[in-house]
């Protein structure tokens, strides 16, 4: 097959599994987040005819959640139970993607929030920082 | 819909004919600009014949080092092709093209480091 070279793109160009899938998260003040387990696009609909002209989709959101176990035996995860960070949070792409927002708002890190609120803050000397 | 729903999956021409699978999702950083980064939109689907998914992307760049390795991951995945968003039918459990669809070059320009 004769392949043809690719036409010069104005944008930057993100190959899904090459930058953005796997890779940690930081959030505005550099604290790790999570890392991107999976994309959202908004479109097109699984297994219906794209009508020629449609406008290509686009990443909505950067998905998290609980997926050790279907990482291991396969299928992921209910999309109800996948956490999103919206596409629009994100500030930049390199090494590590950076959030433009506080990773207080975000539910990606609920856990550790939870951990840190309920257990840490109730061992003596949990709520402040070590001297 | 959820892309790593796609990855992976067969790729068949119009004729029913497979070429391999998903390996990759191309983007482009072009679209609405919003507040901190512009619209990512789908440019296109890798589609690599000999294995399900890309190990690093070397055949999609001109590294040579460590030798022997990007020679041998370049032979794993070649005939790896990038097809346009405009040309693909369907997407969903297999992947179908448009008839007379365009084979282009994997190679990655503009990507970051």
């Amino acid at each position: 097959m004769k392949l043809v070279p690719v036409p010069p793109i104005a944008g930057r160009t993100l190959d899904a599994q090459l930058h953005l899938l796997d890779r940690q998260a930081l959030d505005n003040d550099g604290v790790p987040v999570t890392t991107v387990d999976d994309l959202e696009l908004s479109g097109p609909e699984p297994g219906t005819e794209i009508p020629e002209g449609t406008p290509a989709p686009v990443i909505t959101a950067l998905l998290t959640g609980p997926v050790l176990g279907t990482r291991i035996f396969g299928g992921r995860p209910p999309s109800s139970r996948l956490i999103r960070i919206p596409w629009k949070d994100v500030a930049d792409v390199g090494v590590v993607i950076k959030l433009g927002v506080s990773g207080d708002s975000l539910d990606a890190d609920w856990v550790e929030r939870w951990i840190r609120d309920k257990i840490i803050a109730r061992i003596p000397g949990g709520r402040h920082d070590p001297r | 819909m959820i892309l790593g729903d796609l990855l992976g999956r067969a790729v068949h021409d119009s004729d029913g004919v497979k070429l391999g699978r998903v390996a990759d999702a191309r983007f482009v950083v072009d679209g609405a600009p919003q507040q901190l980064m512009a619209e990512a939109r789908l440019l296109g689907l890798v589609v690599s014949p000999h294995s399900v998914s890309s190990f690093l992307g070397y055949e999609r760049t001109g590294v040579t080092q460590p030798w022997p390795l990007p020679r041998m991951l370049r032979w794993r995945h070649r005939g790896s092709f990038l097809v346009m968003w405009e040309d693909i039918a369907v997407m969903g459990e297999s992947v179908r093209l448009r008839e007379g669809f365009t084979a282009y070059s994997p190679e990655l320009v503009g990507g970051p480091e």
